[in-house]
């Protein structure tokens, strides 16, 4: 369950990350399915992501001596995570809930107030919870594995970017 | 890190970087050492670097080059005005202006010009998001910057939208408006030129004029810093939005300039502060409008008529 819950923080930290790597990238107007095709880029990088960090589990958990202690001090680790991670997604997504308000006063400073420091907060706040996680954890592994997740956590957003720069400078060559 | 050296008497970037003559509208060559040598009078060493970036052939800037860095800075803009909900803004405050013309017998169709449009977000956003155009308005956005109109014409195209953009003087006889807007421009225009820009909106037609501008106050430039260094990715974009909010004129100075400017016009500041609280809003607005439009654009406002500041 708690690593379920994971999942599911890291597919919605990649969809978001989908979506701000695209933000002032295009120019047009009726943005809906512009930003339908970043957060389903965000969602897929997530699941990438996951997929290694999967990977790398599969792989300590089969060559590990002390398998059955493994799998406790990484229950234990990943729980701890979520006394970080749980909140920060609650303050996201409460922030994210404003901007359905109908007024324009209240949705900017939803963006300035909350949504931007909580934004700069993200990679200290990853680092933070990848810590917080693994700072107790008995088995060599499980901190391994912690920061192999932190790792692949942070790379999402340069990788996104770095795709989107590079799409984006292409276009802006063809027009000029 | 946070550029407590910015001087409001420096120029932006971007202000420098390409230049049209206003008359012939051609592209005029940029000399790069001339413009690090305005930077390195204000010793704006942010600016130095990202003019530095710029590539030069023969001591001039590439033109290509910053044609490009312009749309990748323009683009980027855009985010900021769909933050700030900007296109809803401008048509709550244009609608209420447009009825109050037509409270006064002013027949449609009637155009809107924005100055200084840049890529036409405004115009654009109010093109595909109101019936305006449908209900006689002819949306005009007007810049020097042959490029950014080029771009802002595609833009419009790419999503079938019923509006114009023109290289010219938006106040010229042919181009002139009903109405004119602009976002952010008014503190590009310094002194003689400034006023000169206000008097220009003394034409036959023109009814009414939204000028809307950051909103200087003492937090602005740490506020603008902090959006810029999360939002923005070109050194340009930063520098030019933080600057922008110590170069922006106070209200009362920019209502005293227009009240002195046109005298057949009632002027005032509108959004100053969020909803009657002292706090300030990221834009305010220049309003100014015939006098006879007063009554109407007044009673027009409703609730909102709390925001509107005194009008002269």
């Amino acid at each position: 369950m708690t690593l379920l819950i994971l999942y599911s923080l890291a597919s919605l930290d990649g969809l978001l990350c989908g979506c701000r790597t695209s933000m002032g990238r295009c120019p047009l107007i009726r943005l809906r399915p512009y930003y339908a095709r970043a957060i389903v880029r965000g969602f897929v990088a997530a699941q990438m992501a996951s997929a290694i960090a999967a990977f790398a589990l599969a792989c300590v958990v089969l060559f590990t001596p002390h398998r059955r202690e493994l799998v406790v001090d990484l229950q234990s680790a990943a729980r701890r995570m979520l006394w970080i991670f749980l909140p920060y997604a609650a303050a996201v997504l409460s922030a994210l809930t404003l901007r359905l308000l109908p007024s324009t006063d209240i949705r900017s400073a939803s963006s300035v107030f909350l949504l931007g420091p909580l934004t700069a907060i993200r990679p200290f706040l990853m680092f933070a919870g990848a810590l917080f996680g693994i700072y107790s954890a008995r088995l060599w592994e499980t901190r391994l594995l912690g920061l192999i997740v932190l790792t692949l956590m942070l790379s999402i957003e340069a990788v996104l970017n770095r795709l989107a720069t590079d799409r984006q400078s292409l276009q802006i060559s063809s027009l000029v | 890190m946070f550029p407590l050296s910015f001087n409001p008497a420096q120029p932006e970037i971007t202000d420098l970087i390409v230049h049209h003559d206003p008359a012939t509208l051609e592209r005029l060559p940029v000399s790069k050492n001339q413009v690090l040598d305005t930077f390195a009078t204000f010793r704006d060493h942010q600016a130095l670097a990202a003019v530095r970036a710029i590539p030069a052939r023969d001591a001039v800037l590439d033109p290509q080059a910053v044609d490009r860095l312009m749309l990748t800075v323009h683009w980027e803009m855009q985010r900021l005005a769909e933050e700030f909900f900007h296109g809803q803004r401008i048509y709550e405050l244009l609608n209420v202006v447009l009825n109050a013309m037509q409270a006064n017998s002013m027949q449609r169709p009637l155009r809107v010009v924005d100055v200084g449009c840049g890529i036409g977000y405004a115009i654009r956003w109010l093109a595909a998001r109101t019936p305006l155009a449908s209900q006689g308005v002819e949306l005009l956005g007007v810049d020097l910057n042959a490029n950014l109109i080029r771009e802002a014409t595609r833009l419009a195209a790419a999503e079938n939208l019923p509006c114009r953009f023109l290289q010219g003087d938006a106040f010229s006889a042919q181009h002139a408006g009903h109405i004119y807007l602009s976002t952010g421009v008014l503190h590009h225009f310094r002194g003689h030129a400034f006023h000169y820009l206000l008097r220009r909106h003394d034409l036959p037609d023109t009814a009414a004029f939204l000028h809307y501008d950051f909103r200087p106050w003492a937090l602005a430039p740490l506020g603008s810093w902090f959006f810029h260094i999360l939002r923005m990715r070109t050194a340009i974009a930063r520098h030019d939005g933080v600057l922008s909010t110590a170069r922006a004129y106070t209200g009362e100075i920019l209502a005293a300039s227009s009240r002195n400017a046109l005298q057949d016009f009632s002027s005032g500041i509108y959004g100053a502060n969020i909803w009657g609280t002292p706090l300030p809003r990221v834009f305010h607005t220049l309003v100014g409008m015939r006098r006879n439009l007063l009554p109407a654009f007044r009673a027009g406002l409703g609730l909102r008529a709390i925001r509107l500041g005194e009008m002269v």
